[in-house]
C-alpha cells in the first residue's frame, strides 16, 4: 500500500510538472493578447507598444514561463493584465461558490449513484432494474443545457417556485438558489455512476469468493455490505473520478446559465479578455484538483482492493 | 434476455437529425423573416428572437452541430486508435511506454477548458473546435484500443495462428484488428453523444461559433428566453440533437452488451 502511494504521488508530481507547461503554452499560443485586446480602438499603436513592454509581453515565451513557474512555487500566481490585482484574489473569490456547487452536487449524487446502483445490480434484469437502466440511458443523452433551459422555464418562469438567476448574496445562506443548479448537473452524473456501480455490483455478485461465502451460509446483508459493496466500489469511484470532467463541464455551463460568480465564469472572462496570468492561474488550479481528485480516486481503490496496479 | 429498445428505434432517432443535418442546408425554403418569436402561417415552427423562420434555421444548423461532432471522433479514432495499436502490438517496450505514459499525463486535463481557451482563441473556427475536442478524446481512445488489443494478442488464438507461422501482418490485422472492432464500436456510440455535448456546450457558452448561427445549440442557447412564448425556437434544435444521442446511447448499450455476450461464449 505505502509502495504503492509513493509511486502514484511520484506520477502525479510529473503529471503536475507536464500540465503547468502544457497550460502555459496552450495560453501563450492564444492568439492577440491582452495590450491589443483592451484598447485597440483608443491607443496609437506606439502607446500599444510601450503597455506591451509594460506588462512583460516582449518577452520570449520561455523567458516568460521560468519567471511565471518560478512564481508560481513560491505561491505567487501573478497579476491580473486587466485588474491590476492579484491572481489568487481571483481564485479566492471564484472558488467558494464552485466548490459549494460541486461538493453540495456530490452529496447528492454518490449516495443517490451507490444506493440506485446497487438496487439495480442485485435485482439484475428485473422489472425495476430494467425501468432504471432505461431512464438512466435516455437522461444520460440529454445535455446539460437543455435540462437547464427547461427546468428554468417550468420551475422559475411559469411556476415561479425557484430563482433563475443568482441575485446576489451567500449562496449557503440561500440554499433555494442551489436547488435549479444541482438539480441539472445531477441528471447526467447520477446516470453515468449508477450505471457502473451496478456493473460493479453484478460482477462482484458473480464471484467466486461471493458464491463460496453464500454457500457457507454468510447472511446475505453482511454479503453484500462486506464483500459486495467493497467491489462493486471500485468501477464507481474510478467513474466519480472521470465524472469530475463531465462535473466540471456541466459546472461550466451552470454557473453561465445561472450567472453564478464561480470560477468558470472568472475563466471565460478572462479567455475573453485574454487576461493570460488569470487563465493560467485558474486553469493550474483546476488541473490541480483533477491531479487531486485522480489520486485521491486511485489511493482509495488500492485500499478498497489491494491487487489494483499502477496505471494498468 | 431482457427486452430491449428495437434497433429500429435507436436507427430512426440517430438517422432523423443526421438526415436533416445532411440534406437540410438543401431544402429550397425561403421564408420572409417576421417578428421575434411569431407563431402563424408561413412559419410552420414559429420565427425566433431575431424573426427568422425556426424551420429554416433547422434545417441549416444541424451541419455544424453534427459535423463537428463526428469529425472530432473520426480524427480521434485516426490518431488515438494507431497509437493504441501501435502500442499493443509493437515488440519493443519503450515504444509502448514512450506511447501511452505522455497519455496518462494528459489525462487529468479538463475537455471542456481546453476546448474553451482553443475556441476562444481562434475565434468561431469551426476546425479549431473540431480539433480540439479530437484531442481531448485521443489519450482515452488510444488506451481503450490498446487494452482490447492487447487482450486479443494474449489469447490462445493467436498463440495458435503464430505457430501456424501466421505472418506478422495476418496475425495482427487479421485477427487482432477484427476482434478490436467490438469494444470499439461500443465506444464510438458513447463518444459520439459526448463529443456532441462538448461541442453543443461551447457554443451553448458563446465560446464557439457566432450567436447568430443557425447551429443548433447556439439557436437553443439563443431563444432560451422566449421558450414560454414560442417553445418551438428551442424545442426543435435541443429535440433534434437528444434524439441523436439518445439513438446514439442506445445502439452503444447494445452493443456492450453483444460484445460481452461473445465473450462470455468464448470463455
Amino acid at each position: 500500500m505505502r509502495a504503492y502511494a509513493a509511486q502514484r504521488a511520484a506520477l502525479a508530481v510529473l503529471q503536475l510538472a507536464v500540465l503547468s507547461v502544457l497550460v502555459f503554452v496552450l495560453t501563450s499560443l492564444l492568439p492577440g493578447d491582452a495590450a491589443d485586446m483592451r484598447f485597440t480602438e483608443t491607443l496609437t499603436p506606439e502607446q500599444v507598444a510601450s503597455l506591451r513592454a509594460q506588462l512583460g509581453l516582449e518577452q520570449p515565451a520561455i523567458e516568460r514561463f521560468v519567471t511565471w513557474a518560478g512564481n508560481v512555487l513560491s505561491g505567487d500566481l501573478g497579476t491580473s493584465l486587466i485588474s491590476g490585482g492579484p491572481v489568487l484574489d481571483i481564485v479566492k473569490a471564484s472558488v467558494g461558490a464552485t466548490l459549494v456547487l460541486t461538493l453540495a452536487t456530490l452529496a447528492v449524487v454518490v449516495p443517490l449513484a451507490v444506493a440506485l446502483g446497487i438496487l439495480m445490480g442485485t435485482r439484475e434484469n428485473g422489472r425495476l432494474d430494467r425501468t432504471i437502466t432505461s431512464i438512466t440511458l435516455a437522461l444520460s443523452a440529454i445535455p446539460d443545457f437543455v435540462i437547464a433551459v427547461v427546468l428554468v422555464a417550468v420551475f422559475s418562469l411559469k411556476l415561479g417556485w425557484l430563482p433563475a438567476t443568482w441575485v446576489g448574496g451567500d449562496l449557503l445562506a440561500n440554499p433555494v438558489l442551489l436547488v435549479l443548479p444541482v438539480g441539472v448537473l445531477l441528471g447526467r452524473t447520477v446516470c453515468l455512476l449508477s450505471r457502473q456501480v451496478r456493473a460493479g455490483t453484478i460482477n462482484a455478485l458473480h464471484a467466486d469468493y461471493v458464491v463460496q461465502a453464500r454457500r457457507l451460509g454468510v447472511p446475505r446483508r453482511r454479503v453484500l455490505m462486506r464483500h459486495v459493496l467493497p467491489n462493486a466500489a471500485v468501477p464507481g469511484v474510478q467513474e466519480l473520478a472521470r465524472t469530475g470532467d463531465t462535473l466540471l463541464g456541466g459546472v461550466l455551463v451552470v454557473e453561465a446559465i445561472f450567472a453564478i460568480p464561480g470560477f468558470a465564469t472568472a475563466l471565460v472572462d478572462g479567455v475573453e479578455t485574454r487576461d493570460l496570468p488569470v487563465v493560467q492561474g485558474l486553469t493550474l488550479v483546476l488541473a490541480v484538483a483533477a491531479l487531486v481528485i485522480n489520486l485521491g480516486a486511485d489511493l482509495v481503490c488500492n485500499r478498497l482492493v489491494p491487487r489494483t496496479e499502477l496505471l494498468r | 434476455m431482457r427486452a430491449r429498445t428495437p434497433i429500429a428505434v435507436s436507427l430512426v432517432l440517430v438517422l432523423v437529425p443526421l438526415l436533416v443535418a445532411v440534406f437540410g442546408p438543401f431544402v429550397p425554403l425561403d421564408a420572409e423573416p417576421g417578428l421575434p418569436y411569431e407563431r402563424g402561417p408561413g412559419h410552420p415552427l414559429g420565427t425566433d428572437g431575431l424573426g427568422r423562420d425556426v424551420l429554416q434555421l433547422l434545417l441549416a444548423g444541424g451541419r455544424t452541430a453534427l459535423g463537428m461532432a463526428l469529425g472530432a471522433v473520426a480524427i480521434a479514432y485516426l490518431v488515438g486508435g494507431l497509437i493504441g495499436l501501435v502500442a499493443a502490438s509493437t515488440r519493443h517496450r519503450w515504444l509502448d511506454e514512450l506511447l501511452i505514459r505522455p497519455l496518462d499525463v494528459l489525462l487529468p486535463l479538463p475537455s471542456l477548458l481546453v476546448i474553451s481557451v482553443v475556441a476562444v482563441g481562434w475565434r468561431a473556427s469551426a476546425l479549431a473546435i473540431t480539433l480540439a475536442v479530437a484531442a481531448v478524446n485521443v489519450p482515452t481512445v488510444a488506451r481503450l484500443v490498446r487494452a482490447a488489443a492487447l487482450d486479443a494478442a494474449s489469447s490462445p488464438v493467436v498463440e495458435a495462428l503464430r505457430m501456424q507461422r501466421e505472418s506478422w501482418f495476418g496475425i495482427h490485422l487479421g485477427y487482432v484488428g477484427r476482434a478490436v472492432l467490438g469494444p470499439v464500436a461500443a465506444d464510438i456510440g458513447t463518444r459520439i453523444t459526448l463529443a456532441v455535448f462538448l461541442v453543443a456546450s461551447v457554443n451553448f457558452l458563446g465560446l464557439g461559433l457566432s450567436p447568430t448561427a443557425a447551429d443548433w445549440a447556439v439557436s437553443v442557447s439563443r431563444n432560451r428566453e422566449g421558450l414560454l412564448l414560442q417553445p418551438w425556437a428551442v424545442l426543435a434544435p435541443a429535440l433534434l440533437l437528444v434524439a441523436f444521442t439518445l439513438g446514439f446511447n442506445l445502439l452503444a448499450d447494445r452493443l456492450v452488451h453483444r460484445t460481452r455476450r461473445m465473450a462470455e461464449v468464448s470463455r
